[in-house]
C-alpha cells in the first residue's frame, strides 16, 4: 500500500511518515501543495493525507484538481481548525474522512486503514476517455462498437484510466488488479495489455496502450 | 414449365460462382502453405433460388423479369465465406477486391461498426467482369453462430417491454463473443509472434 503524506510541518511530516513506514506502508513526502499535486499525478497510490493549509497550493486547492482529473484516490483531510466550515468544504470538494489536528496517532493510523481498506469501492460507475467509455456495472468498453471485457480486463483497463496522468509500473498492476496473486508476473500483464489493445482497435477507438513487455504503460489518445 | 426468372443466363452465373469460388480456394491454399492455418472455416455458395428471387421481387414491387433479377437486386448469387479469425476476414476481403475483373459496388462494414442488435459481418456486392452481381458475406466462426442461433430464436423486432430486455441480452451476446474473438485472436498472433 502506498501513501502520499502532504504536510507542511517539518516535524509532523517525518513522525507522521515513519510511523506509516513502521506500518507497512510505502509513503511518498511531499511538504507543499504543488509538490503533492506533482506527485499524486505522477504516481498511484492507495490513500492520499492532506493538511489544509499548506505552502503554495492549499490541501483543498489539491483535492479540487485531483477530483477535476477523476482522481479518486480516497483523501484524508487534516486541518488545524476546528471550524465546521472548513470540515464541511473539505468534504465538498471531494475528501473521504477528516482529521483535526492535534489528533492522536493511533487515530490518524486506524483513519488511514480504513480508508486505504474502502479504497476499491470508490470506482466511478463509468470512466471516459479520447472516445472510450468503460462501465463498472455491466463490464462494457463502448467506442463506436461495444465489447464486454472479463473481470480482469476490465480492473486492468480501469486501473489504466484512473492513472491516465502518467505511465504505470508493472508492478503495480500485478499488485492492483490480480491482487499480487500466485502466478500473476509479467507476461501475464503483458498478455492482458495485449488483449485490451485488440479490443481498442476492434471497438475502432482513438484510444490506444502505451508501453512494452514489462511495462510501464499508459493509455493515450492518438490524434 | 415457365421459363426461369434467370433466363439463359444459369450456365454463366454458375461459372462466375466457382472463378471466385476457386480464388478463395486459392487464397485458403496459399495461406494454409505459408502460416499452416487455412483462413477460412467453411464457405457457401448458392444462386438465389427462382421461388425466393420471384418471392423477393414481389416484395419489392419489381416485375418478375430476368432484368429485375439479375440488374436491380445484387444477391442473385450468394457466397458467405466464415473464417477463423478477424484477421482472415480482411484478408479475403483483400484478396476478393484485388481480384482481376472484380469491381466493388458497395461495402459494409458491420464488424467495424456493428448493427444495434449485435450483429457483426462484412458485406459487400461485387460485379464481376462487368456482368453479374455478386452478394460476399465475410464473417467469423463466432459472429456466424451468433447469427445463426439469433435466426433460430424467434422473436418480435418491434419492442413490447419483454422483448426489449430479450433484444439487449442477445446484443450482450454478441459483445461478448466478439470480446472472445478478439481474445483468441490476440493469442493466436502471439503465439505467431514467437515462433
Amino acid at each position: 500500500m502506498k501513501i502520499l503524506l502532504a504536510e507542511d510541518t517539518l516535524d509532523l511530516n517525518n513522525v507522521i511518515t515513519q510511523m506509516l513506514q513502521l506500518q507497512g506502508f510505502d509513503v511518498d513526502s511531499a511538504f507543499d501543495g504543488k509538490e503533492a499535486l506533482n506527485l499524486a499525478l505522477s504516481n498511484g497510490y492507495d490513500g492520499i493525507i492532506l493538511d489544509i493549509m499548506m505552502p503554495k497550493m492549499t490541501g483543498l486547492e489539491v483535492l479540487r484538481e485531483l477530483r477535476n482529473r477523476n482522481i479518486v484516490t480516497p483523501v484524508l483531510m487534516l486541518t488545524a481548525k476546528a471550524e465546521v466550515d472548513d470540515r464541511v468544504e473539505g468534504l465538498d470538494a471531494g475528501a473521504d474522512d477528516y482529521l483535526t489536528k492535534p489528533f492522536a496517532m493511533k487515530e490518524l493510523l486506524a483513519r488511514v486503514k480504513a480508508l486505504t481498506r474502502r479504497g476499491s469501492q470508490y470506482a466511478a460507475k463509468e470512466l471516459s476517455f479520447g472516445d472510450i467509455t468503460l462501465k463498472s456495472e455491466s463490464l462494457e468498453l463502448c467506442s463506436a462498437n461495444t465489447v464486454r471485457l472479463s473481470l480482469k480486463e476490465f480492473s486492468l483497463m480501469q486501473a489504466l484510466l484512473l492513472n491516465k496522468e502518467h505511465p504505470v509500473e508493472n508492478n503495480y498492476l500485478v499488485e492492483h488488479v490480480w491482487n499480487d496473486e500466485d502466478g500473476a508476473e509479467e507476461e501475464t500483464v503483458w498478455l492482458y495489455v495485449n488483449f485490451l489493445q485488440g479490443k481498442l482497435e476492434y471497438i475502432d477507438s482513438n484510444v490506444a496502450i502505451k508501453g512494452e513487455k514489462g511495462g510501464p504503460f499508459q493509455v493515450v489518445v492518438n490524434e | 414449365m415457365r421459363e426461369s426468372i434467370y433466363g439463359n443466363h444459369i450456365d454463366a452465373m454458375e461459372d462466375v460462382m466457382n472463378i471466385i469460388l476457386g480464388s478463395i480456394d486459392e487464397l485458403r491454399a496459399n495461406m494454409a502453405e505459408e502460416f499452416g492455418s487455412d483462413p477460412v472455416e467453411h464457405c457457401r455458395a448458392r444462386i438465389k433460388s427462382e421461388e425466393s428471387m420471384r418471392e423477393k421481387c414481389r416484395r419489392q414491387n419489381l416485375p418478375e423479369t430476368t432484368e429485375s433479377a439479375l440488374e436491380l437486386i445484387h444477391d442473385a448469387i450468394g457466397i458467405r465465406v466464415v473464417c477463423a479469425f478477424i484477421s482472415d476476414v480482411y484478408s479475403v476481403r483483400e484478396h476478393l477486391t484485388s481480384m482481376a475483373k472484380v469491381e466493388v459496388v458497395e461495402e459494409k462494414d458491420y464488424i467495424k461498426h456493428a448493427k444495434p442488435n449485435g450483429y457483426r459481418s462484412l458485406h459487400m456486392i461485387l460485379k464481376y467482369d462487368n456482368s453479374y452481381f455478386v452478394e460476399i458475406q465475410l464473417r467469423t466462426i463466432s459472429m456466424d453462430t451468433w447469427a445463426a442461433l439469433e435466426h433460430h430464436i424467434h422473436y418480435k423486432k418491434t419492442a413490447s417491454e419483454n422483448d426489449k430486455l430479450i433484444i439487449a441480452e442477445l446484443k450482450r451476446c454478441a459483445d461478448e463473443l466478439a470480446s472472445t474473438d478478439m481474445s483468441m485472436q490476440t493469442i493466436r498472433d502471439m503465439i505467431r509472434k514467437e515462433l
